[in-house]
């Protein structure tokens, strides 16, 4: 608990847009998560242009981050991934543009103190968005299906409020 | 001197530690990502230069994986720089003339011998990366001018026989001494590199067949020599799918036991070459 209230009070402190602050939150050192709702909250915001890039540059920090925070780098991944499906064309564009840090993830290591090896999840993750990223055919796809779901959920996009 | 090169300064120097392990992936990682985020990799080198890397066998053992490593992985220009310190690359191996004191010194050697000879290939073959990941246009310019295409093969071949006396020397010498991590984390981006020329070969080798015919005798020293790496491959692949330092960390390429047909194959013969992520076992 007291680790979310540290972190509500960065959010402020540092400024963070409201976009990044589900961000972080999504991509938090908190066991649990990043839900679907939280990944679909930033997907929908990478249409507004004024909040992309702020975006980008969470999940940027968050994957540059160290062994410690694994949490961090993982979730971001999972979140990436997710962006990369539903949120807008632009997030392919950046990811591709900086396919090299996810890339420089696939031999991700960090043994924690009881002697674990959480990299596992990681270089997996990375693997898997990398090979992605680099197969056109398949991300065109694979936007294909998840423009479809989004359709038939009912379609929450670009500026329709909760 | 900015921030970020203060930072890399930091890097190198951690990644080239005198402590018997293998050089952190984070401090590898960001002489990486520091190559790509500036475009240039002068400051790499020069960092590394700069370090009193010479005095002790294991600092400059790792500062050669960690070189490695950054022409493998880094920006464009790591291949480039590397190509303008060829010379100093190459002084590295004249360090440690004997054995050494720890018994790195003929690893040194053959390992500097082993850039020196990947340097050279990339200076004469332009358009391969630093993995030899597949790019297509690559195989068809080859291709399609057989002299070059021939020579092409030839080096690349030549590059992986040396990849394959380097890691026989590397798993000769892990048996004998309880520090092994750092020798087998040589083995790590030699895995990487033999894989790709391995693809590349492979699709060369298939294009030429094709356009050139069955029974060009041209090629048939190209065909032998082809099956022969293929069992050497075979084997060290199967000697690292050993090691769990390994497996753990990069997906062993699981090959057939038969090398490929050159001669008849279809399309998802060249398309099972070019997804090896999906084609080695993911190790969860």
């Amino acid at each position: 608990m007291s680790k979310s209230f540290v972190r509500t009070i960065k959010n402020v402190a540092n400024g963070y847009t409201s976009a990044q602050v589900m961000v972080r939150n999504a991509t938090s050192n908190e066991p649990h998560g990043p839900t679907i709702a939280q990944m679909a909250d930033v997907a929908n915001h990478t249409y507004e242009s004024a909040e992309f890039l702020p975006i980008m540059d969470i999940i940027d920090k968050r994957m540059n981050d160290k062994g410690k925070n694994w949490r961090h780098v993982a979730k971001s991944l999972t979140l990436l991934d997710y962006l990369v499906r539903y949120g807008s064309n632009n997030v392919v564009i950046w990811s591709k543009d900086n396919l090299y840090v996810i890339k420089t993830l696939r031999e991700f290591q960090h043994v924690d103190d009881s002697g674990t090896d959480q990299g596992v999840l990681i270089r997996v993750k990375a693997k898997e968005l990398t090979a992605l990223l680099q197969d056109e055919e398949r991300l065109r796809q694979e936007r294909e299906i998840a423009r479809e779901k989004r359709g038939r959920r009912g379609g929450r996009r670009r500026g329709d409020d909760d | 001197m900015s921030r970020q090169e203060a930072d890399l300064k930091v890097s190198i120097k951690k990644a080239c530690s005198t402590e018997e392990a293998a050089p952190k992936r984070k401090h590898v990682r960001a002489c990486i990502v520091f190559t790509w985020d500036h475009r240039s990799s002068k400051a790499f080198y020069n960092g590394l230069r700069l370090l009193p890397i010479q005095n002790d066998e294991i600092p400059l053992f790792k500062s050669l994986i960690t070189i490695h490593k950054v022409l493998q992985e880094g920006h464009p220009s790591a291949i480039k720089e590397g190509i303008k310190n060829r010379d100093w690359i190459q002084s590295l191996g004249h360090v440690f003339p004997g054995d050494g004191m720890k018994r790195y010194g003929r690893l040194i050697r053959e390992y500097d011998r082993y850039l020196i000879r990947k340097i050279d290939f990339h200076n004469s073959h332009k358009g391969f990366n630093g993995t030899f990941e597949y790019e297509e246009y690559v195989s068809l310019k080859t291709v399609s001018d057989p002299n070059e295409g021939y020579e092409a093969i030839m080096d690349l071949m030549v590059l992986q026989d040396s990849i394959n006396d380097l890691q026989r020397l590397l798993f000769a010498s892990v048996d004998s001494s309880s520090h092994s991590e750092l020798k087998i984390s040589a083995l790590v981006p030699l895995v990487a590199e033999s894989y790709g020329i391995f693809k590349f070969i492979t699709s060369m080798l298939r294009g030429m067949c094709h356009s050139l015919g069955h029974e060009d005798e041209a090629l048939q020293p190209l065909i032998e020599r082809f099956i022969s790496q293929y069992s050497d491959l075979y084997d060290f692949y199967a000697e690292c799918s050993y090691v769990k330092y390994l497996t753990s960390l990069v997906n062993i390429p699981k090959l057939p036991l038969e090398a490929p047909d050159l001669f008849n194959w279809d399309e998802t013969d060249e398309l099972k070459l070019r997804l090896p992520v999906e084609e080695a076992p993911l190790q969860v």
